[in-house]
């Protein structure tokens, strides 16, 4: 379904992307694990169409996505949850659901996507005339994955969900990115520090380092390797 | 007391005009990030395309109001995709845009001196003399009517930034664009369609203003540095919050003259400005953006 074919990304003259190359097949959860500084960021970026890569390619349902611009990409299903959710504060809960449906294809849909979204979430619900910037950590980022879903997403991209959130609000994070992938039929691209909950919740993984495809396999056997057990669990 | 109820309704009258034109800069700072110098010459502009439309063609300033909007509407969504695109924006890019607008701005004088020459103009109509009581007190048919459209303008943009999706979708990219390309709205659009809105509000104080006041191409400049009084008195939040700061304006403006003498009028605004500035940074209600 997405195809990344060995993109460089830069920042102005510094190199983020070295040749990087990445695959999701439709219907898998595919991981892409690394520390931090390592490019997944950038890489989830470059998909969504905020940096463009230099050179390279991403294709999309075997379709180019470069000449693409980025706010016709949520039209084609593709949404990205970013890292620190980046909601608009002083916005209702409600009025960033809305918007996630801006496009053509969703806003038909709004209605039965707010209260699919809100059953998902019933906390949602009970803040959606909350503005967004007085909810707490947790509930900002089911505000930014409902946002996510609002647009009808066939691949959805998830940017450190996990990040400062507490180990229970963890949980629950990756137990709703498994529903989303079994119960919804999502295709899912997740990117963690969290290299052990992000394994298990996937089935293959990438992991990166400093901008380039260090190892890749399927999800059991990445957390079985030495090299990695080492350098990211600590065993 | 008769004195009081004068000015108070003077006032009130006023504000609506000044929240006309501050929205108009407000919006645009708050979207943008670009403070639009030219809102001067587009209130200027507004002022004489009415006059011209009246003068030549003969129709009534407040019919010609779908007409100045619109033509100013387009004229800032050309200035937009033509120019102010091409600029850095935020703080880094606050002196490129600030001479740019400037340039603007003085280019639109000096067009306006050579087409219309530097004399006084007004836009007179059959009811510009024409006044009604209100509190007692007797006003102008104009002032009134200057305030109604005020409102009416104010309370359509009020609904259509919160009620419609591309007034929401205006919201969100003054808060935060790069998720607005996440979900598909085009962040570009936002910003030529923000730009043609604030020009269409400095069309529209323009207009207005004609119908009160008497202009000549410099005109604009104190309306300027009111609307800047305005938008820090008020803040970005909202149309509320415009339209308090506007009254504050007007009413310290016209009670000033109970105690200072009326050349000093125009400098109560800016005193004001200080005031706040040193004592609430922020504005008077708080530094939402579009709330």
């Amino acid at each position: 379904m997405l195809e990344i074919d060995d993109i460089e990304v830069y920042y102005g003259d510094a190199q983020a992307i070295f040749g990087l190359s990445l695959e999701v097949g439709e219907g898998e959860v595919v991981t892409l694990v690394g520390s931090n500084g390592a490019g997944k960021t950038t890489t989830l970026r470059a998909v969504a169409g905020i940096r463009a890569p230099r050179s390279g390619d991403i294709r999309f349902e075997g379709e180019s996505l470069l000449k693409i611009p980025p706010h016709e990409r949520a039209e084609r299903g593709i949404a990205l949850v970013p890292e620190g959710r980046e909601l608009w504060p002083q916005m209702s809960v409600r009025e960033n659901l809305e918007l996630g449906a801006f496009g053509k294809r969703a806003r038909g849909r709004v209605e039965e996507s707010l209260g699919q979204v809100m059953s998902l979430f019933p906390r949602l619900e009970e803040r959606a005339d909350q503005l967004a910037g007085s909810l707490s950590g947790g509930e900002q980022q089911m505000c930014a994955i409902g946002r996510a879903l609002m647009s009808k997403p066939r691949l959805l991209m998830f940017d450190e969900p996990s990040l400062g959130l507490a180990p229970i609000l963890v949980r629950q994070v990756f137990e709703t990115v498994r529903h989303l992938h079994a119960d919804e039929g999502l295709t899912i691209l997740l990117v963690e520090q969290n290299l052990r909950k992000a394994l298990e919740s996937a089935d293959r993984g990438y992991v990166i380092e400093t901008g380039r495809i260090k190892t890749e396999g399927p999800s059991k056997e990445l957390l079985q390797d030495e090299t990695i057990r080492s350098a990211y669990l600590g065993i | 007391m008769e004195e009081v109820t004068r000015l108070t309704v003077s006032s009130l009258l006023l504000a609506g005009l000044y929240a006309v034109m501050a929205y108009g800069l407000g919006l645009i700072y708050g979207v943008l990030r670009v403070v639009n110098l030219a809102h001067a010459g587009m209130i200027m502009g507004g002022a004489y395309l009415t006059w011209v439309l009246h003068g030549r063609l003969g129709i009534d300033p407040y019919l010609s109001i779908p007409v100045v909007m619109g033509a100013f509407f387009v004229f800032g969504v050309v200035l937009y995709k033509g120019l102010v695109r091409f600029l850095p924006r935020g703080a880094a890019g606050g002196g490129q845009s600030l001479l740019l607008l400037f340039g603007v701005w003085l280019l639109m004088r000096n067009a306006a001196y050579l087409l219309f020459s530097g004399n006084d103009q007004a836009v007179r109509t059959g009811y510009s003399t024409q006044g009604l009581r209100l509190l007692g007190v007797s006003v102008s048919v104009n002032r009134v009517a200057v305030f109604v459209i005020a409102l009416i303008a104010l309370g359509a943009l009020h609904f259509f930034l919160t009620r419609t999706y591309l007034g929401k979708a205006i919201r969100a990219v003054a808060q935060n664009p790069d998720s607005c390309l996440l979900v598909g709205i085009d962040v570009e659009r936002v910003y030529a369609l923000t730009f043609g809105i604030g020009s269409a509000l400095g069309g529209l104080a323009g207009l207005l203003l004609s119908t009160i006041f008497a202009f000549n191409p410099s005109s604009g400049a104190v309306e300027l540095l009111k609307s800047f009084v305005v938008v820090v008195l008020g803040g970005l939040g909202s149309v509320v919050g415009i339209a308090l700061g506007a009254l504050v304006l007007a009413f310290a403006e016209s009670f000033s003259i109970l105690v200072l003498p009326s050349f000093l009028t125009a400098a109560v605004g800016f005193v004001l400005l200080v005031i706040v500035l040193v004592l609430r940074p922020g504005g008077l209600f708080g530094q939402r953006v579009l709330g």
